[in-house]
């Protein structure tokens, strides 16, 4: 870091005073030409002046204009909170030739008219107290300059659904080396498992299987699948990562997906993840046929060679020698300049709410498994049948915000269910004419393009759409069919139906294997566990540690367009510093004073962003502050038993200043 | 005093029809919100899961747990408080396990009965039950006859009721002062 310059110790402080109105938010309360006059008279300071909004373009003139004509070196502001107008006005004072550190902001809205709006009298003498202070500070402002660190060019993308293909191929045509992990064998995440998207009725593979094959081909993507993120170090342009590669068994490079390992293998009876346990999978599988990479996998936890010490068929009847059963675990490590986390979400577990029968009826079925009921890669090769006895359904129920909208699983809504259940009763129809289908519904969410449309078209081909959460959903004694319980709110009247299938349209949680990469990063969470973007709307796809990026459902549920575009995004943003090849950090960070500091390692402790380290070269090692982590929370500064550190631009002596001029009698200030 | 079955007690609502300006009380929810078990009022959301999990409202006609919270959210006071189906809710409180928005259903029917009471507004027969309890320590009198044919068939005699402790219960909780202010 540049050594931030002295002034020159003759040099005489002038400091220059600027007391906002804010329009009326400040100037209603507050008597701003009195606390202006106020500050005048204080010794340094030069010049002091009120203006209607210091923040518009002729504010900041009076602020230039005044720093050239009475020639400041120091400038206070007292007007909105520092998270507002802090940046403006510290280039306003660079725009003057100042460095722009030498300004200190005194919140006199949020912090004063604002909160004392109906003692005027009062709130004034506040205000005339904090500019006092800040005026005490500001004499002892030095010149700080800000830091800069060297970008790696390449991004990490955790998560290979939707959100993540789409983030790394933007990126990557950017021209920006892209690690893409996927913990899975195949890319595609929960679109590969629908069949089609509402509401244009896309098949869900025919659009998603053509960017899930321009992955692996990008020459600026470099595809990790079956792997898992095992350890993040370092901080925005130079993070490094540790990445656990699983042992596939099968040479990725050798294997030519003929698929006779799987048609050979033994076991066969394994519940298929991809379909939700609808149907089977032998040991040795791929997940769906258009997977990516197609390599065959040998799940370990099943596979004979590996239970029971036998078997081994797979190796004898590949024709490309491709099975390697002594395949070990990889550890690789790769240096990344930002990450973005596409993690994705989990299907709300329906079994926690026991009156809807999941556990209990065959044909009670999650809206995913219906999705795969429908695929025609599904277990029943799209044909639409009851599972319990391979019957088509004459008569459907959807059963909507089951583990939304409610306090006692998740209270928010998951915004994709409402959309979803109305494509399946349209392909229910589409199959079934004559099928009768009823969407039990609280409020029915069609707030996309074209979704109104899609849900006044099947209302047209006559799905039933009735207002009233079902209770529950029963069987009678000798019926193969379910009987359900729901009040027709808009009837007010109390109703039981018979249905051959239920279907819950369930929400979306936070993906729970997510956890160890929000440990690692120490991103925050918002309070329904999804994670927390850096500003809801000004900043939807930062997270709150720079070089971090959120998109798709990871950050909250969403449908398919809003992922892809926040993908998008989230590249966008994940370029920005990688494009700069630079990054710079605020000036306002700890330094440890060699001389007193005695290597005792308590700043070492207390400190969560890991930022400050004292050195194992020798005995008397000193602690050093990685600049680039410091975030100026001041916990080493306090808990240092030498008062060896010290912050730039908040040291002790700054403070104490403002603490003096505060705690003077208000009488003084007369 | 004759006995009236569910079916009467429904017929004698007495605000039907279109409601009117004046009829909606502002502060009611408020009112309501500031008791125990009411503070969620506010929340629900009308999907009916209280009405479809009710055991009462299956064989009522007119008993809809979810158009009581309604009437109350609205202010409508007069209709809600004057209304006989408020006093068919069973206490199960199954309304209150379910709801996905922790309105507690039940609580608020308590609620609203007892601003009913204190409003005069209490159905005769209810009446009579409390004073039924105050004076002979059971809800229903129990005919004289019936205990001569409880003796002839060798059943043994029913304990008596500890009046004295009831009445001073009563006088202690406010409830036979309930019971006289009503009438």
């Amino acid at each position: 870091m540049q050594k931030g310059e002295k002034l020159n110790d003759s040099q005489e402080i002038r400091i220059g005073v600027f007391i906002c109105h804010c329009g009326t938010n400040i100037a209603n309360t507050i008597d701003v030409k009195k606390v202006a006059e106020y500050a005048s008279k204080l010794p340094e300071v030069t010049f002091a002046s009120d203006e209607r909004y210091v923040c518009s373009e002729p504010g900041q003139a009076l602020i230039r204009d005044s720093i050239k004509k009475h020639n400041l070196n120091k400038v206070v502001i007292a007007s909105c909170s520092p998270r507002m107008h802090e940046p403006t006005f510290r280039k306003t004072l660079e725009a003057a030739g100042l460095n722009s550190s030498l300004l200190e902001m005194v919140n006199i809205r949020e912090q004063c008219s604002w909160v004392h709006m109906h003692e005027p009298k009062k709130a004034t003498e506040k205000a005339k107290a904090l500019v006092a202070s800040a005026i005490a500070k500001a004499g002892l402002l030095e010149p700080l300059y800000p830091l800069k660190f060297k970008v790696t060019p390449s991004t990490l993308v955790v998560g290979a659904g939707i959100a993540g293909i789409q983030a790394s191929l933007d990126l990557a045509n950017k021209g920006f080396k892209v690690y893409l992990v996927e913990r899975a064998p195949s890319i595609g995440g929960h679109m590969a498992q629908l069949d089609k998207t509402f509401p244009t009725l896309d098949c869900s593979a025919c659009i998603l299987t053509p960017k899930m094959v321009d992955v692996p081909r990008h020459p600026n993507i470099n595809l990790l699948s079956y792997s898992e993120v095992k350890s993040v170090d370092g901080f925005i342009g130079n993070f490094k990562v540790v990445i656990t590669k699983k042992a596939r068994y099968i040479n990725e490079v050798k294997c030519t997906s003929c698929g006779v390992c799987a048609e050979k293998c033994p076991v066969k009876n394994i519940p298929s993840e991809f379909n939700l346990g609808l149907g089977k999978r032998a040991a040795t599988y791929v997940p769906f046929p258009q997977a990516v990479p197609p390599t065959y996998t040998i799940d370990k936890e099943n596979c004979l060679w590996f239970t029971k010490g036998v078997c081994r068929v797979c190796e004898k009847v590949c024709p490309a020698n491709a099975v390697d059963f002594s395949q070990e675990e990889q550890e690789i490590q790769v240096d990344v300049g930002t990450i973005i986390i596409a993690t994705g979400y989990d299907l709300f577990d329906v079994k926690q709410k026991p009156e809807y029968g999941y556990e209990m009826y065959k044909d009670v079925i999650s809206s995913l498994e219906f999705e795969r009921l429908l695929s025609a890669a599904g277990p029943t090769g799209g044909k639409l049948v009851r599972p319990s006895n391979g019957i088509e359904p004459r008569k459907i129920a959807f059963i909507q915000c089951v583990g939304s909208r409610d306090v006692q699983t998740n209270p928010y809504c998951s915004r994709i269910c409402c959309m979803a259940s109305i494509k399946h009763a349209h392909q229910v129809k589409e199959k079934h004419p004559d099928a009768e289908v009823s969407v039990f519904y609280i409020d029915l969410r069609a707030f996309g393009k074209g979704y109104e449309e899609f849900y006044a078209r099947v209302q047209q081909e006559g799905v039933n759409f009735v207002r009233g959460k079902a209770a529950e959903v029963y069987k009678e004694p000798n019926s193969d069919n379910l009987t359900l319980v729901f009040e027709d709110t808009l009837l007010g009247e109390v109703q039981e139906q018979e249905f051959d299938m239920v279907v819950l349209a369930a929400g979306l949680v936070p993906r729970t294997t997510a956890e160890p990469i929000q440990k690692m990063l120490k991103l925050s969470l918002s309070p329904d566990n999804f994670f927390l973007e850096a500003h809801p709307k000004l900043r939807p796809v930062e997270t709150q540690i720079a070089g971090v990026y959120l998109c798709g459902c990871a950050q909250g549920p969403k449908d398919i367009p809003d992922v892809v575009a926040q993908a998008s995004a989230a590249a966008s943003q994940a370029s920005i510093p990688l494009a700069k090849g630079e990054v710079v950090a605020e000036p306002t960070i700890a330094y440890v004073d060699q001389d007193l500091c005695c290597g005792c390692k308590v700043c070492e402790s207390v400190c969560v962003y890991d930022a400050i380290e004292v050195e194992a070269t020798d005995e008397n090692g000193k602690a050093k502050v990685n600049e680039a982590l410091c975030t100026c929370c001041g916990s080493c500064v306090a808990a240092c038993p030498a008062r060896a550190i010290t912050l730039r631009g908040f040291t002790s002596e700054q403070i104490s200043a403002q603490f003096e001029a505060l705690l003077k009698p208000a009488q003084q200030r007369d | 005093m004759p006995q009236k079955n569910v079916k009467d007690i429904e017929k004698e609502d007495v605000l039907k029809g279109p409601i009117r300006a004046g009829e909606i009380d502002f502060g009611f929810r408020k009112e309501i919100a500031a008791s125990p078990g009411g503070e969620k009022l506010r929340h629900c959301y009308q999907c009916g899961t209280c009405t479809s999990d009710c055991p009462i409202a299956r064989f009522s006609d007119s008993y809809r747990p979810r158009e009581i919270i309604r009437m109350a959210q609205l202010g409508l006071k007069k209709r809600v408080l004057s209304s006989n189906t408020l006093w068919l809710c069973a206490a199960c409180y199954t309304c209150t396990d379910r709801c996905p928005q922790d309105v507690e259903v039940a609580s608020v029917i308590r609620i609203l009965r007892n601003l009913a009471v204190k409003g005069k507004l209490i159905p005769s027969p209810f009446k009579e039950l409390g004073k039924n309890i105050v004076e002979t320590g059971t809800a229903y009198r129990i005919p004289e006859l019936r205990l001569k044919k409880r003796a002839k068939t060798g059943l043994p005699p029913l304990p008596k009721s500890n009046i004295k402790a009831i009445e001073k219960l009563a006088e202690a909780t406010g409830f036979s002062q309930m019971i006289k202010q009503s009438d």
